[in-house]
């Protein structure tokens, strides 16, 4: 036995013990090496939430219903390799996936292979040195790889959402690693996201449960149509949870490119999310053949065979963001279904920090 | 070395089975119907081959869906009229 149990809330580590192959003895862990979370890592980390309570249940996590402090969110965030200036991150980024609309039991315990996108705006992205450039989806820059992954510690630790157990995910997937990424404010044509849907804050942070993000990629267009045409077909398919479901959402992840072509052609983040919604669509008959078990609005279910359904009942439900950098390819992440996004402020109405 | 716990404590789970009745009998099962597909098969057959067995009373009810939780009316219902519920995913 290398790990025992040496106070309610330590554990007595040889110190030459292998921490992946000592934390799995007791169900932790995500597999990768993690960096050790003692007592003087931890404290370190906690100053990146300066005068708050350590201690204080900032939300409570199903299926296990895990009390998440920031004491437990830093001893996450030291394992998966953050800096202090992220916690607060990884804090808004736990508050927002335990509000209600999120649906985090169903997400957790789902067969789905769900994982919630963090999305981070704002000073806070700069400051915290996280990437919506180029790449920024995918490895080497250490403040969207850590705080995407410190979450998804939190789900397994806290939350219970260990496969097999918590989560009956029937194949898992790669974003369950971590997936986090900054929107890019200064390539963007637009405000900012969080300010689109009303909310005026320097800092905030985005979780949108839902798959992988699936590539487009139009090299030649120079009008928006063209280029949006290929977005809504990747919208417009029965292969994802949101074809039986009609509240599901679609993140529109338009690289710097594509949204400037829509931009100068004088259309707004609205006008984008609007015409995928007018052209993200369906046969009534191919969904009704596809799905038996349908959450549609009720007046999906009145139409003909071969009218045809948005993907989504609203426009409000694609969300429309850019991130990315030089060259021309978007992504389209559509959700689990049976949940909401949510974004909150890192600083709190009052001043005080999460 | 030592080191923090990665999990934290619990809250109290919001609720707890009730002891199950260690006989049958003259019971009302309750059929909890998640609308995953083939669900209402499985749990159907089961309390079929239960009521034949036992002589309870089947009782079936649905939720709206499975990624939800079910409603509490639904709950409330079932609460009063049946004495043991049979529920689960499918698929």
């Amino acid at each position: 036995m290398t790990v025992d149990i040496f106070s309610e809330d330590l554990l007595q580590v040889d110190d030459d013990a292998d921490l992946i192959d000592a934390m799995a003895e007791h169900g932790w862990g995500d597999g990768l090496p993690v960096v050790a979370p003692t007592t003087e890592r931890v404290d370190a980390m906690l100053l990146g939430c300066p005068r708050t309570d350590p201690d204080e249940v900032v939300a409570v996590l199903p299926p296990r219903f895990g009390e998440a402090t920031r004491r437990t969110l830093a001893v996450n965030a030291v394992m998966a390799g953050c800096r202090p200036e992220h916690l607060p991150v990884l804090v808004a980024a736990v508050r927002a996936l335990a509000r209600p609309e999120v649906n985090l039991r169903g997400v957790n315990a789902t067969t789905h292979n769900v994982a919630p996108l963090v999305v981070v705006h704002g000073e806070v992205a700069r400051s915290g040195g996280y990437n919506g450039g180029r790449g920024a989806l995918g490895p080497g820059n250490r403040a969207n790889a850590t705080t995407g992954r410190a979450l998804r510690l939190v789900l397994l630790h806290v939350a219970g959402a260990i496969p097999g157990d918590g989560d009956a995910s029937t194949q898992g997937g790669p974003a369950k690693y971590g997936l986090c990424v900054a929107e890019n404010a200064d390539a963007s044509p637009w405000p900012l996201y969080p300010s689109a849907i009303g909310m005026e804050a320097p800092s905030a942070v985005t979780v949108h449960c839902g798959e992988a993000p699936h590539n487009v990629h139009d090299m030649e267009s120079d009008d928006p149509a063209r280029i949006l045409d290929k977005v809504a077909s990747a919208m417009a398919t029965t292969a994802q949870n949101n074809a039986c479901i009609s509240q599901g959402e679609f993140f529109v992840l338009l690289c710097p490119e594509h949204a400037a072509t829509c931009a100068a052609a004088g259309w707004s983040r609205r006008d984008v999310s609007s015409y995928l919604f007018q052209r993200a669509r369906l046969p009534a008959g191919e969904l009704k053949r596809a799905f038996g078990l349908r959450a549609w609005a009720s007046w999906m279910d009145q139409l003909a065979d071969d009218e045809l359904v948005p993907m989504t009942e609203h426009p409000d439900n694609v969300r429309t963001m850019v991130v990315g950098g030089p060259g021309k390819h978007s992504s389209v992440v559509p959700s689990w279904g049976m949940t909401r996004s949510v974004t909150l402020p890192i600083q709190e109405p009052e001043g005080r920090p999460c | 070395m030592l080191i923090y716990r990665p999990d934290g404590g619990f809250a109290q789970p919001p609720a707890e089975l009730a002891p199950s009745p260690t006989v049958l009998a003259g019971r009302r099962i309750g059929i909890l119907d998640n609308r995953k597909p083939n669900a209402d098969v499985l749990l159907g057959q089961l309390a079929e081959r239960l009521a034949d067995r036992t002589g309870a009373t089947v009782v079936r009810t649905e939720t709206k869906n499975a990624a939800t939780a079910c409603e509490d009316q639904v709950l409330g219902l079932l609460a009063e009229e049946v004495d043991v519920i049979l529920t689960g995913t499918a698929d």
